[in-house]
């Protein structure tokens, strides 16, 4: 399938990390990845797969040893790290908020992006706020005194305040039970459509993939073995590492994990 | 006012070393161990003192402003080290940054006090700038060891916070203030808690020393006040340097977090 430049693009990226012993060992190898703005893409995998460094190597967090990542069709090498990052945000696994009321959270990204400050009565915020869903109840208390889901929310709308072209989420539901994974599960779907944004989930949980996704990129040993649409990588893989992989992480029983 | 210092001859020396021998059997009494130490340290004093003694003997002498320099440099080199040994986790570039941090805190504000504001003539008087130097870069060290150790901890309690912070597109100049902020605090704790208790608490070594040896207690209550705002002074601009110059240590050329 022939497509427009992708927003989000690796390239064959390469990524080795120092081992036990001194041993340098291949986290990624020659990985290829490409997003759409309004896709979710899901990053699935066992463990120690290479999921969370190829996330971090969207937004210069880690730089690959070989390979590289375009924006638009740009490499991000020649894009100053704090601006690339405003454009492509990441969520953590777990939430962190900064001291201070749940409003002074969602304009903390401006304050460290020392860009003019915004308002949450601007229309565009109010949008956000919904889509979100965060209480309007909830802006004036303590911001680390909410429930975890709640504070995951916080966390998401945070990250998507200012020109964000696309958003990294690491495990952002692992800390959350089912029902409320399911729904947070729903937004990053939502956001996607109606921001236009697009949207790389890594994430172990193979039910929450198939809930929100558009694609699945299945990676093991730093390589991506299969890649598609949801159903069919869940499916109906075609390699023989997806279907093992598939075949000992039942999609039906998985179980979100912290 | 009299100015007749009272010698110590030999004999008193030895007298006041019956005190360490006390302290020796008492540590004994209490199997404390320290019995060696406390020798080792006793004698360790006497030669480095004496030695110290001798040399200032002969660059006060000497008149010229190279020996003096080198006795600066020799000390700072050792407050170097000291501060490298006190330290348990070292930032990148340690001895670099640290060595240009007091070389330019202490030793402007040194520099700065005795130029400008007791005016030496010669500007290296050695009788003056020695041990005025000695105190600064002394106090100094306390605050410098305490904001290369804060700022460590700091990196390690706040590394969620910091790279949250820079997931939002934070200059790592911003995601460093609370830890730098924060570190810059701990090590002007000790100067600030040392000016309040002055004089109620302790009376401090300089003005001690100044009246011992016959001046004027108003004037060596003048120099204690001065020498406390150089210390400060220079505790503070030592820090700050060790802190804008270390923070960035932590961090990639990329502006990410180093990892452990």
């Amino acid at each position: 399938m022939s497509r427009a430049v992708p927003l989000l693009q690796a390239r064959e990226v390469t990524v080795s990390r120092q081992g036990e012993a001194g041993r340098s060992q291949r986290v990624l190898q020659k990985t290829s990845l490409e997003i759409d703005a309004g896709e979710v893409l899901a990053v699935v995998g066992p463990s120690g797969g290479g999921k969370s460094t190829l996330l971090r190597l969207f937004n210069r967090l880690l730089e690959p040893d070989s390979g590289e990542i375009l924006l638009a069709g740009i490499n991000i090498q020649t894009i100053d790290p704090p601006l690339l990052r405003s454009r492509i945000p990441l969520v953590a696994q777990k939430p962190f908020l900064f001291s201070g009321t749940v409003r002074d959270n969602l304009l903390a990204s401006a304050r460290l992006r020392r860009s003019a400050s915004t308002d949450l009565d601007d229309p565009e915020l109010q949008e956000l706020l919904e889509l979100c869903q965060i209480n309007s109840a909830w802006l004036d208390r303590d911001a680390r005194k909410l429930s975890i889901g709640q504070q995951q929310r916080i966390c998401l709308m945070r990250a998507l305040v200012g020109p964000c072209q696309a958003l990294l989420l690491d495990e952002p539901t692992s800390a959350l039970d089912r029902p409320m994974a399911d729904q947070l599960a729903q937004t990053f779907r939502e956001l996607a459509r109606q921001k236009n944004l697009a949207i790389v989930l890594v994430t172990h949980d193979l039910r929450l993939a198939e809930l929100c996704v558009d694609r699945i990129a299945l990676l093991l040993d730093g390589s991506v073995v299969e890649e598609g649409p949801a159903t069919q990588v869940l499916h109906h893989p075609t390699t023989a590492a997806a279907r093992q992989f598939l075949s000992s992480e039942p999609v039906e029983h998985s179980e979100t994990k912290g | 006012m009299n100015t007749t210092i009272i010698n110590l001859d030999l004999w008193d020396l030895v007298t006041v070393y019956s005190l360490l021998l006390m302290s020796i059997g008492l540590a004994h009494l209490l199997k404390a161990g320290q019995n060696k130490d406390l020798f080792w340290s006793g004698l360790r004093m006497f030669v480095q003192l004496l030695v110290v003694g001798y040399v200032l003997h002969l660059v006060f002498a000497l008149k010229t402003a190279l020996p003096v320099l080198l006795i600066l440099t020799v000390m700072i080199g050792f407050a170097v080290q000291t501060i490298g040994s006190r330290v348990q986790v070292k930032m990148p570039h340690f001895y670099r940054i640290v060595g240009t941090a007091i070389l330019f805190g202490c030793g402007g504000m040194t520099f700065f006090f005795c130029t400008l504001v007791i005016g030496l003539e010669p500007w290296y008087d050695p009788r003056y700038l020695i041990p005025l130097a000695g105190m600064v870069i002394g106090n100094s060290m306390t605050g410098a060891s305490l904001a290369v150790e804060r700022l460590a901890a700091e990196f390690k309690e706040r590394r969620e916070e910091i790279e949250t912070a820079l997931c939002l597109g934070s200059s790592v100049q911003l995601a460093a203030e609370p830890a730098v902020s924060s570190a810059f605090r701990a090590a002007l704790i000790p100067s600030i808690n040392a000016m309040a208790a002055m004089g109620l608490v302790f009376l401090p070594g300089m003005m001690t020393g100044q009246i011992l040896s016959g001046t004027e207690p108003l004037i060596a209550v003048k120099y204690q006040i001065a020498i406390m705002c150089v210390i400060t002074g220079s505790v503070s601009l030592t820090s700050f340097l060790i802190l804008r110059l270390g923070y960035r240590s932590y961090f990639t050329s990329h502006q990410s977090l180093r990892e452990d």
